[in-house]
């Protein structure tokens, strides 16, 4: 059924694959900055605990 | 002994929870209600053609009975939670399995009951024809019921005591439920269609199965979920 | 209300940037080697390449809710307030590559059967995992006690987990009753490299999402742990 298909579906498997690729750019970034901003936190909360 | 405890312990669930039901009637009458007010929906739906609406008609049951017993089962837990009463009912000694089973059994009998007004409507409104061999009939619908109700009676002991139940409990419920559901649907077309216990047969043994295996996974898990 | 001490814990190992980018690079490395290596399919064309993402995509989906299902009974087991973070990670990047498997077998359905949709065991079952991990996380949103939320998520994850392949089964079933099931995929061997390539790199990848949402999960509730020992410092004293 493919072969019936214009460039044998090709615009399917590039959409496939910036989907995938954005997807998981966009995972990549978000985790970054989400542990970094946590580790942040953290910190502050920390510190407030030595001064008492 | 211990046994003959929970025992007691159930039965004095059962026996609140009904009584509860009993004296209010407002609870049950507003459930069963919306539950014939769904079917009226899906008729006007699916309808007008007769055959379109036999086909139609198991799901149309199976559906409208989960849609009316959700609220039922929300219900359930909250009743206690005005009074302060699951609280209490958690320091009694004893198993916790115990509340499960009366809770259980109590909105068992509670969808079974409006399952029989729900039901006897459809068929009117559903323009069904019931096959000779109802009793079967009956036996899918208990079958189905306990399903529906097991999972939503441990689903609701969470829900129920969250933020944004009304939202929680499908959402949690409904996904969990479609192995029970297909098979009750499938069951009851597969029987009212006429094939007597060819598909039905099947259907109605992965029923069977899906209820045990449910029954025990829920009763395993409730001490954690009423614990806190 | 419960007696249960939420075990006290510091900050956690952290997730290695390198590996993060290291995992991507790689991957997009796989998935370049893949395409570029692999011959047009006599039958499917061009659309045999979709097989890269879509199968290590649904491949690490059932390993991300894999790892909910342990961490959920090792939290019910040993109270571990760990176990439950790492469900909850596992729950949250598993949920984002159930979508991704979702919307690319659609995008591979469509030129594939014509249709967007089809209601195969696969695809059903595929659809009702995603399901769950959304009542999942939206559970886990609405409760605010942690040693309930945990308690709670775990058993839903469990169940969930007992839920997926009756459902796979019943739809089977279901649709064996209906109508013959259509099943065109195949592997030949010359496909097999790229395919095992993408798998380790989506393996890696998913191995580094969770790291590091669980990495911030630990932080948060660190603070909230550090947080309350000062306030029962400034009681005491």
């Amino acid at each position: 059924m493919g072969s019936q298909l214009e460039n044998g579906g090709i615009s399917y498997v590039v959409a496939s694959y910036v989907i995938t690729w954005v997807v998981l750019g966009v995972m990549l970034v978000r985790l970054l900055g989400a542990a970094r901003r946590a580790k942040a936190e953290y910190d502050q909360a920390a510190k407030g605990e030595f001064r008492t | 002994m211990a046994f003959r405890d929970d025992v007691r312990r159930i039965k004095a669930i059962v026996w609140k929870d009904l009584t509860t039901e009993r004296r209010s009637k407002a609870g049950f009458n507003s459930v069963a209600s919306l539950g014939v007010t769904i079917l009226v929906l899906f008729g006007l739906a699916l309808g007008p053609d007769g055959q379109a609406l036999r086909d139609a008609a198991a799901g149309a049951l199976w559906l409208a009975v989960l849609f009316a017993g959700v609220l039922a089962f929300n219900r359930s837990y909250q009743v206690e939670l005005e009074g302060g009463a699951l609280e209490a009912l958690l320091l009694y000694p004893g198993s916790r399995w115990a509340i499960f089973a009366g809770k259980l059994i109590a909105n068992l009998i509670f969808v079974l009951l409006m399952l029989v007004i729900v039901v006897a409507v459809g068929i009117v409104l559903f323009q069904v024809r019931i096959p000779a061999q109802w009793p079967t009939l009956l036996g899918i619908m208990a079958l189905g019921v306990v399903g529906i109700v097991v999972l939503g009676t441990f689903y609701a002991a969470m829900s129920s005591r969250s933020r944004a139940r009304e939202v929680l409990l499908p959402l949690l419920l409904y996904p969990m439920l479609i192995p029970v559901l297909l098979a009750s649907m499938e069951a009851t077309k597969a029987f009212l269609g006429g094939d007597l216990l060819n598909a039905s047969g099947a259907w109605i043994q992965m029923l069977a199965l899906f209820d045990v295996i449910f029954l025990v996974a829920t009763f395993l898990a409730f001490e954690y979920v009423i614990e806190v | 209300m419960s007696p249960a001490t939420p075990s006290q814990f510091g900050p956690p190992k952290p997730a290695p940037v390198w590996l993060g980018w290291g995992a991507f690079l790689f991957f997009l490395f796989t998935q370049v080697y893949a395409v570029a290596t692999s011959p047009a399919d006599a039958m499917m064309g061009h659309l045999q390449k979709m097989m890269y993402v879509h199968v290590p995509a649904a491949w690490v989906t059932f390993a991300a809710f894999g790892v909910v299902l342990v961490a959920s009974l090792h939290f019910l087991w040993k109270e571990d307030e760990r176990a439950d973070l790492l469900a909850a990670s596992a729950a949250e990047v598993g949920s984002l590559f159930c979508g991704l498997t979702l919307v690319l077998g659609m995008l591979w359905g469509r030129p594939t059967w014509g249709v967007w949709w089809s209601w195969d065991a696969r695809l059903t079952s595929t659809l009702v995992l995603f399901l769950i991990f959304v009542g999942y996380l939206s559970l886990r949103s609405f409760v605010e006690d942690p040693h309930r939320r945990g308690q709670w998520s775990a058993a839903v994850g469990i169940l969930g987990a007992i839920n997926v392949p009756i459902v796979w089964m019943s739809v089977r079933w279901w649709r064996t009753l209906h109508q013959i099931q259509s099943n065109p995929r195949g592997l030949s061997p010359e496909y097999l490299r790229g395919l095992l390539l993408n798998l380790a790199a989506f393996t890696l990848l998913t191995i580094w999402f969770i790291w590091r949402r669980y990495e911030a999960a630990r932080y948060e509730r660190a603070a909230e742990h550090a947080a309350q020992a000062a306030a029962l410092g400034d009681n005491n004293g």
